[in-house]
């Protein structure tokens, strides 16, 4: 299958960027449907849509939206989280730059749906032209009435508002992301079944929904075309509907975001990003850092969907694809992943902030040249400690990837602790000399 | 390899001024925005990330034990919870200088197999400092930073406010004479947070709209960003 865009139909598109282009093209035709509905109904054509998570978790966006509470008793939280951490993954950031309406208008929607007082978007604080194109679309959209205390003259009232973060992976994650917005430290909190659900009692013990960006940003295509419409996208899957925006980057001709409709394969996205170069392809990492890595041969037979990804042990996870050449040493690949969430690990819960780093100082050995006889062992051993463990799901992404090269590339691994050096002989240089 | 582990933003403690000593710096328009971004949220306590936005370029790009202190105050929080909340992120550059402009260089996993390493290393040289350290002149910090997310232009760099990708070292080098020629410091344009103000609430106070940036041109992150070699 080719690209199908739906998200990015006009994201090229200068004009989109302003309310009057967007309005041209079909802009907020699903905000005036929404304002004749009934809460409801939204949340059904939500639900007909079969839309998932889009964030990395994949789950079902319309429980999260009929989990808030029916009879109001509190102010009711809308959030967006735009903290795009994850490595690999840069999909938020087009759509937040070239779509910031679609984004609003989608807030706007789960608003509607859910009796929403208020948004706030979460921006990681390096994406300052992302919240300077939303900062003029939410200017505009608030001058015309779009946003504000009445809606196109409906009563009905929704404010948004823009909230910088600072620099932390950890606040990806959804209660680090409201302990953030609340002015702590990103650190995750308790989780159900220890602790209310977000939508029961989360940002200022008010319900509170947050979902990712890209998850919005379909629902101005739902409402406006309905959830069955959007459900005939992706029907050759088990359970995965619509399209999914796929960052493509690594040893590819032509990196940058692609969407396509899942049941797409993985090898028809290489061919969509100009096909790999410096080399044959020898593993990817389809869904962003955290996801288990594959090699060629589950490349060609991968169809991308979120249960199809399960069959080659992997997932489809926030869409972060990146492909690697056979000029790739995956030990020290998997060095530079462990490395990463052992400097972003919060320090809150022990498996996680003393097993990142134990498996960093056990794969900064190995590439050392030091590897011991044990290692691989020892190795998955620390990762089984951490994976279900950890308060938060840092913890689990930081013991996948390892464990998967480990079960993919066992003789990388073998050869390096044997020989005190890598298997892959290139002039590509992975480590700091 | 051990010095690997402290890779990434160290952010040392920084120093609480005695209550007699606080000075406040805060301009008229950084009040003003502080108390703008009150009418945002419920509490005080959830305009502490913002208000050390506004603390960091306040105080030319460091957050000194001086700005959390003012941070504190003007919130009505402790200091020990401001600068808890400071030395956990790594964007706030608590207590260590930074020179005019900073530089951070992208080290993950895309930019890594893109040849990350050589660039930084290439950078350490031509400027003569290691990863955390500002040039005697005052004018570079270097840093190596986790992923920035615009994979597609792999290797990466950051500089203030600006992604600078796919480099090489000849762009690097022309990357360092016009930051060198620059009058401007960029390390404050990261920390403008006049983004997050809502002008609606400026509409209501009747105060004058803040001036915006208006957006930066985007270049469409599918067509890589070509080196302009008339630079």
């Amino acid at each position: 299958m080719a690209e199908l865009k739906l998200l990015f139909k006009h994201a090229h598109d200068e004009a989109y960027r302003t309310l009057d282009g967007y309005l041209a093209n079909g802009g907020y035709v699903a905000l005036d449907r929404a304002l004749g509905m009934e809460r409801q109904q939204i949340i059904d054509e939500v639900k007909a849509s079969g839309l998932r998570g889009r964030g990395g978790a994949g789950f079902p966006t319309w429980i999260k939206w009929n989990g808030l509470a029916k009879d109001k008793v509190k102010r009711h939280y809308v959030v967006c989280n735009a903290d795009e951490g994850e490595p690999g993954t840069f999909k938020d950031k087009q759509l937040m730059e070239e779509t910031p309406f679609l984004l609003i208008e989608g807030m706007t929607l789960a608003g509607l749906a859910t009796q929403g007082d208020a948004g706030y978007i979460y921006i990681r604080g390096e994406f300052v032209d992302a919240a300077k194109a939303l900062r003029s679309a939410i200017d505009e959209a608030y001058a015309r009435g779009y946003l504000g205390p009445n809606i196109r003259g409906s009563g009905k009232s929704f404010d948004l508002y823009i909230h910088m973060g600072a620099g932390s992976y950890e606040c990806g994650e959804e209660s680090a992301l409201m302990s953030s917005l609340m002015g702590e430290r990103g650190m995750p909190r308790l989780k159900f079944p220890h602790a209310p659900l977000p939508t029961v009692e989360g940002l200022w013990d008010s319900p509170t929904l947050i979902n990712n960006v890209e998850t919005y940003c379909c629902a101005p295509f739902i409402i406006e075309k309905g959830g069955e419409w959007y459900a005939t996208l992706g029907a050759s899957t088990k359970n995965s509907r619509g399209t999914k925006i796929f960052s493509v980057s690594g040893h590819v001709n032509n990196p940058g975001n692609f969407e396509i409709e899942f049941g797409t394969t993985l090898s028809e996205l290489l061919e969509m990003s100009g096909g790999i170069k410096g080399g044959k392809l020898k593993a990817c990492v389809p869904g962003g850092s955290s996801v288990p890595i594959i090699n060629a041969e589950a490349v060609e037979k991968a169809v991308i969907g979120y249960e199809e990804m399960a069959d080659v042990q992997s997932m489809v996870g926030s869409g972060g694809c990146m492909f690697l050449n056979d000029q790739t040493c995956i030990v020290k690949f998997i060095w530079r992943t462990a490395l990463f969430y052992a400097n972003e690990s919060c320090g809150k819960c022990t498996p996680c902030r003393e097993g990142t780093k134990w498996m960093l100082q056990i794969l900064e050995r190995i590439v050392a040249g030091n590897g011991q006889p044990g290692d691989m062992e020892l190795l998955l051993d620390i990762t089984k400690q951490i994976d279900g463990r950890s308060f938060c799901g840092l913890g689990d992404a930081a013991a996948w990837p390892v464990a998967a090269a480990l079960r993919v590339f066992p003789e990388e691994f073998e050869y390096y602790i044997q020989h005190g050096r890598s298997m892959v002989e290139s002039e590509l240089q992975l480590t700091p000399s | 390899m051990s010095e690997l582990l402290q890779l990434g933003r160290q952010n040392p403690r920084p120093h609480a001024p005695k209550p007699e000593d606080l000075s406040l710096r805060f301009g008229p328009n950084a009040i003003e925005e502080l108390t703008n971004l009150q009418a945002h949220y419920p509490d005080k306590k959830s305009c502490i990330l913002p208000g050390l936005w506004i603390a960091q370029r306040e105080y030319g790009g460091t957050l000194t034990g001086d700005a959390i202190a003012e941070v504190a105050f003007r919130l009505e929080r402790s200091y020990v919870e401001v600068e808890g909340v400071a030395t956990f992120y790594s964007m706030y550059n608590t207590n260590h200088a930074v020179g005019k402009h900073m530089i951070e260089v992208c080290t993950c996993l895309t930019c890594q197999v893109c040849g990350a390493y050589p660039i930084g290393e290439y950078l350490k040289k031509q400027l003569g400092v290691d990863y955390g350290e500002t040039t005697p002149d005052g004018v570079f910090t270097l840093h190596e930073v986790e992923c920035l997310n615009a994979c597609d232009r792999a290797p990466l760099l950051q500089v203030g406010d600006q992604y600078h990708g796919p480099v090489d070292t000849a762009y690097v080098d022309r990357l360092l004479n016009d930051l060198r020629a620059q009058e401007s410091s960029s390390v404050v344009q990261l920390a403008d947070s006049i983004v997050q103000v809502h002008l609606a609430n400026f509409e209501k106070a009747g105060s004058p709209k803040p001036s915006r940036p208006t957006p930066a041109p985007q270049t469409e992150s599918r067509s890589r960003v070509k080196v302009d070699d008339s630079a």
